[in-house]
């Protein structure tokens, strides 16, 4: 066995105790405790509201666009500003770059605006 | 800001950008963005076709610099270079694969325009996400670079599986664009962990280095190396359809807009082979002898497995995509070659393939019908009578996938085999050809349906929605129907073409 | 270019390509006009091919006329052909057959795509017997399966897309060892000999170039391919299949022209390529065609379909050819060609003649026939002459076939020959046995009525009857100018193995 394999066999071994510890844990608990089974128990959530209606509910996809495009200027943000502080040193090579970068995100800003995504309906 | 602060900062090197180098890529970016833009904020609805005719010219201002750049690279005086600080190469392989993406780019635009409208979907979103996924296996053929391999198959990737659940109102499509995604996202893991091992034991993510750091060390113990090997040939493996690695192919091709599908199988497949040959033929040359048994393993059960499911399939758009399964497999037969002849067998293929598949699925768009959804066998029977020349032009393009002769297809079997038997893989090269012959029992039955299954359900092809040829797609089809006829009877210009067309390997400057 | 100052043999190919494609632009409306354009290519063919017997020269050994322009420079492939002894009379055959074929028999529906399809299959045909480039060669050998099996599937009866689907996949997985085969030996030859080639008689006569047990090997590939196309036992079971459920015109195409595809591959290819290969496996290869000459004929005895008997002893009459070509003598090699050739007459003829029958009574059944004598006397009397040409009657062509076969099998192969003399007279048996069924007796109420044969029908099988009856008379002629080719052939082998002729066997002027 190689040294670069040997350093993950203490990875293995901690998987390995890992899952030893849960499975020791679980089955403990599984020989111990009473079985009690009621129909109540079986719903989703015991407490609280009752679930109503198929699993495939359709929900509002609105927050997820802005969700998006949220992430996606977040995003954008995140490579903005290490640049900036580099700016200097890469020049103008490093300002047109980032010029492109900004302007195709615009576009898509755009092309999302046209599309009417940006209205709360 | 005094200057003294400024002159104590250093700057960083950047790349020299050879605008001549990157100009197919430029034309293919560009067009996509102008059409977003312009799509997006015109008041009016452009003139019926006007999408896909801009991104057909869109797709012959590319080939037109490709055919610049070609003349660069084959002019003796001058010869391959690479750009951008070494991360791309230009040589004829590089131009080769633009071209035939570009290709298939401008036919697959021809089959949607239609479509789009028949579905209520017309919009420039399927275009502008074509041409970017174009661009994207454009960087993979150029890529001297792991990383700009990575970074071409996510842009292929990424539009793809927006392009495959481009279909709203089908569930299929919805799926087909799910399953896509998170198994296309999971070999993409494979892909990039495998250049981390890669980088790892060689010390560099550049084609030109890693060759030639392996030619030039013998490594004590090459484990991870070679582990790097399998991760990539399972991320490669999984974008050209290989099996095992081919399990999404059956559902993403059924489920996808059939043009779609028409553009997956040809430009994915070649982009992914692109890769494929660059990275193991030519930059891991000198580890051959690791590689090609695993190379010979993945073509035989792609050949086996894809012509023999093809075979118990009874929809036609899941027959194709089995059938496209055992053609990887027979592409990687040219590849397993690892020899020049072997790499020109495989380009050899991809570009007649090309043509032949987005020739094949083009006529499934058109006989699916509204929706989208008639994709059964019983699709076809009669069509010889309803449409003649439609199943005439399907029938050429299904017997050249069979390998008959005088079409583009047997040519690239022959071609491949030959390669594969000059290199002593004589059972592989008698294993392909069987399964060929297994594969064409696919073929047969499906013109069965069209010329031979006119009578017992005579009454039913009456009642059956005529099927419609709209002229964008007669005009696809006719293009890849006389270049399979074409380039099977007069062959040679296409054969210098995949000659010449051999990647070379260059270190970064 | 050949001394013609005409590419004739191109001519021959091209000429069918250029017909089809006229009949297929002809408007489906007018069919008498689609008809008249095939009716007139094939007789243009048929003229040329006339022509090409006339110009050969049957004193030369070699290949004449020959065409040579570079096809795919990056392989050393070239469109190259050229006739010899041994392939001219398949050309004239294919050349005259067809017309018959065309005129005599009409399709039920859409003659123009039948008409179309038979001339590509003319073409490839041709081919076959003209390609001098393997790979040519094999492009024509695998391309006329695309019309033969839109013929069958498209015109047939019954079974028909079963039966075109098998003949298809048959033949093509036959192939697929070949074009291994076919590829293998053109690298080998580069390596041996630095020149990238396909060329039949470049790599023909560098013997030696490829090792004798990789010869041997490369020689399986291909004879898998010739066995499927002959069809030798046990790879025959398409041959029945494809022959019954085939048009009556594609019947006569497929036994009288396409069988011969195999047996001419065994000639031409096998033995010239690998002579030492051939006569290695001659034995097991003699022993295949035996069997079937033998299983051929018992099968035929039992059938109840007149088509159906007719395939069966076409699987016979094809093991004669083989025996006569891997018996290595000059008689067996001359009697296989000739007998080719007249297979093509006879078994032609027959099935046209039971494409009469089917026309008239709309039933093959051999129980449902009785007592064609009285009702129709000309029809019986031309499928007698027929049907004593296919057993071999002394006087018809069928004889001189059988006869050379046998006497030339007989020194090199003796109990082979000994067991297929059984062969004769089983085809006897049969054939008489068929024809007493069907025309002896009082006619019931159902066949009383059957029509005679109409004028178009004895014009159409007037040159078939003089064929059989001059060849079977006179086959001089013939023999003659297959003679130098099979003798060049025979050294080629003996230079190349160590098979030598039996003293006998060899004729006066090699003495």
């Amino acid at each position: 066995m190689s040294e670069f394999l040997r350093a993950y066999l203490t990875v293995a071994v901690f998987a390995g105790a890992a899952g030893l510890l849960v499975a020791l844990m679980l089955g403990a608990g599984w020989l111990i405790r009473p079985s009690r089974p009621t129909a109540q128990k079986s719903i989703a959530y015991e407490s609280g509201v009752d679930p109503v209606g198929p699993g495939f509910g359709q929900s509002q996809v609105r927050y997820y666009i802005f969700a998006l495009l949220f992430v996606l200027f977040d995003v954008e943000a995140v490579f903005i500003f290490p640049w900036a502080l580099r700016l200097e040193s890469y020049g103008l090579f490093g300002l047109v770059e980032m010029g492109i970068f900004i302007v195709i995100l615009a576009l898509g800003l755009v092309y999302a605006w046209r599309k009417g995504v940006l209205r709360w309906v | 800001m005094t200057p003294a602060v400024i002159a104590q900062i250093e700057p960083i090197a950047t790349p020299e950008i050879e605008w001549f180098a990157v100009s197919p890529l430029l034309v293919l970016v560009g067009g996509a963005l102008v059409l977003l833009t312009a799509a997006a904020l015109a008041r009016s609805r452009p003139p019926r076709g006007f999408y896909a005719l801009f991104t057909v010219v869109t797709a012959a201002l590319a080939v037109a610099c490709s055919a610049l750049l070609w003349q660069r690279v084959t002019d003796p005086g001058r010869g391959p270079f690479t750009a951008i600080g070494g991360a791309i190469t230009i040589d004829g392989f590089s131009v080769f694969f633009a071209v035939t993406i570009t290709a298939a780019i401008a036919l697959g635009a021809l089959l949607a325009d239609d479509y789009l409208r028949r579905e209520g979907l017309d919009g420039p979103e399927l275009y502008v996400l074509m041409l970017l996924s174009g661009t994207g296996g454009v960087v993979m053929a150029m890529a001297n670079d792991l990383i700009v391999v990575f970074l071409g198959l996510e842009t292929l990737s990424i539009a793809l599986y927006v392009m495959a659940g481009l279909h709203l109102r089908r569930l299929e499509s919805q799926e087909s664009a799910i399953k896509y995604f998170v198994l296309g996202s999971f070999s993409s893991a494979f892909l990039l962990y495998g250049i981390a091992l890669v980088y790892g034991a060689t010390g560099s993510t550049n084609f030109g280095a890693i060759a030639g750091f392996l030619s030039g060390n013998v490594l004590a113990s090459n484990g991870l190396l070679l582990a790097g090997f399998a991760l990539l040939l399972v991320g490669l493996g999984f974008k050209v359809a290989a099996v095992p690695f081919h399990v999404w192919t059956p559902d993403v091709y059924q489920g996808a807009p059939t043009p779609v599908t028409a553009f997956m199988a040809s430009a994915s497949k070649a982009a992914g082979f692109a890769a494929l040959l660059r990275v193991f033929v030519s930059t891991f040359d000198v580890y051959r002898l690791d590689w090609r048994p695993l190379m010979w393993g993945l073509a035989v059960l792609s050949l086996l497995v894809g012509s023999f499911l093809a075979v118990v399939q009874s929809d036609v758009k899941r027959m194709l995509a089995y059938s496209s399964i055992s053609h990887a497999g027979f592409i990687l037969v040219g590849a397993e070659a690892a020899s020049d002849r072997g790499i020109a067998g495989a380009l050899f293929y991809l570009l007649a393939y090309t043509f032949m598949v987005v020739g094949s699925f083009g006529v499934a768009t058109l006989v699916g019908g509204r929706g989208d959804a008639d994709h059964g066998l019983s699709a076809y029977r009669g069509l010889s009578r309803r449409r003649p020349l439609l199943a005439l032009a399907f029938t050429v393009l299904l017997l050249a996938q069979a390998g008959v002769p005088l079409t583009s297809g047997f040519l690239a079997k022959f071609y491949v085999i030959g390669a594969a038997v000059e290199a002593d893989s004589y059972a592989l090269a008698l294993i392909a050809m069987l399964s060929a012959v297994v594969a064409a029992f696919v073929y047969l039955r499906i013109t069965v349906a069209m010329y031979m299954g006119d009578e017992t359900e005579g009454a039913e092809a009456v009642t059956r929605p005529a099927v419609r040829v709209p002229p964008g797609a007669a005009l696809a089809l006719g293009v890849a129907v006389a270049f399979t006829i074409v380039v099977g009877i007069l062959p040679s210009p296409v054969v210098d073409f995949a000659r010449d067309a051999v990647p070379v390997l260059l270190s970064a400057p | 270019m050949n001394d013609l100052g005409f590419p004739l043999l191109t001519a021959l190919i091209v000429v069918p390509v250029l017909g089809a494609l006229a009949v297929a632009l002809v408007p489906r409306s007018n069919a008498a006009l689609v008809r008249g354009v095939g009716v007139a290519t094939t007789l243009v063919v048929a003229a040329l091919s006339v022509w090409l017997l006339v110009v050969f020269d049957g004193n030369d050994a070699g290949f004449q006329l020959g065409e040579k322009y570079t096809w795919i420079a990056d392989f050393g492939i070239a469109w190259n052909l050229g006739v010899d002894g041994i392939s001219l009379f398949l050309v004239v055959l294919t050349g005259l057959l067809y017309p018959i074929a065309v005129i005599g028999v009409r399709p039920h529906h859409d003659p123009k795509p039948y008409l179309a399809w038979l001339l590509l299959l003319e073409a490839g045909c041709i081919g076959v017997f003209l390609s001098l480039d393997l790979f040519l060669f094999f492009v024509m050998f695998e391309i006329v399966l695309v019309p033969m099996y839109f013929l069958i599937g498209g015109w047939g009866y019954g079974d028909r897309v079963y039966a075109a689907l098998k003949f298809f996949l048959f033949t093509m997985a036959g192939s697929a060892f070949m074009l291994v085969g076919i590829v293998a030996l053109a690298f080998l030859h580069q390596q041996a000999t630095g020149e990238l080639t396909f060329d039949l008689v470049t790599i023909a006569e560098a013997q030696g170039s490829i090792a004798q047990t990789t010869a041997r090997w490369l020689f399986l590939g291909f004879a898998v391919a010739f066995a499927v196309k002959v069809p030798l036992f046990p790879l025959h079971t398409w041959l029945p299949d494809a022959h019954t459920q085939a048009p009556t015109a594609g019947s006569v195409i497929l036994a009288g022209v396409m069988l011969k595809l195999g047996t001419y591959g065994f000639l031409r290819f096998g033995l010239y390529l690998f002579p030492e290969a051939a006569a290695y496996f001659a034995p097991f290869l003699v022993t295949l065609g035996v069997i079937g000459i033998i299983y051929g004929a018992v099968v035929a005895a039992m059938q109840r379909d007149l088509k159906r008997l007719v395939a069966y002893s076409s699987v016979a009459h094809l093991g004669f050819i083989v025996l006569g070509t891997f018996a290595f003598t000059t008689q067996g090699l001359q009697g296989g060609v000739i007998q080719m050739v007249n297979h093509g007459i006879s078994t032609g003829a027959l099935f046209l003649l039971v494409g009469m029958i089917y026309e008239r009574r709309h039933t093959r059944e051999i129980a449902e026939l009785k007592g064609l004598q009285k009702a129709a006397p000309v029809l019986a009397g031309v499928f007698t002459v027929v049907m004593l040409s296919s057993i071999g009657l002394p006087g018809l062509n069928g004889f001189v076939g059988e006869f050379l076969i046998l006497l030339g099998s007989f020194p090199t192969r003796r109990w082979w020959a000994v067991v297929a003399t059984v062969g004769v007279i089983l085809a006897a048996v049969y054939l008489l046995w068929a024809y007493q069924r069907v025309f002896h007796g009082a006619p019931d109420e159902a066949n009383a009525g059957t029509p005679d044969m109409d004028r178009r029908e004895r014009l159409i099988m007037a040159p078939l009857l003089a064929a059989i009856v001059f060849l079977g008379v006179y086959p001089k002629p013939v023999l003659e100018r297959i003679e130098p080719a099979v003798d060049r052939l025979i050294a080629h082998v003996e230079a190349s193995s160590d098979f030598s002729q039996p003293e006998v066997a060899a004729t006066e002027g090699e003495r």
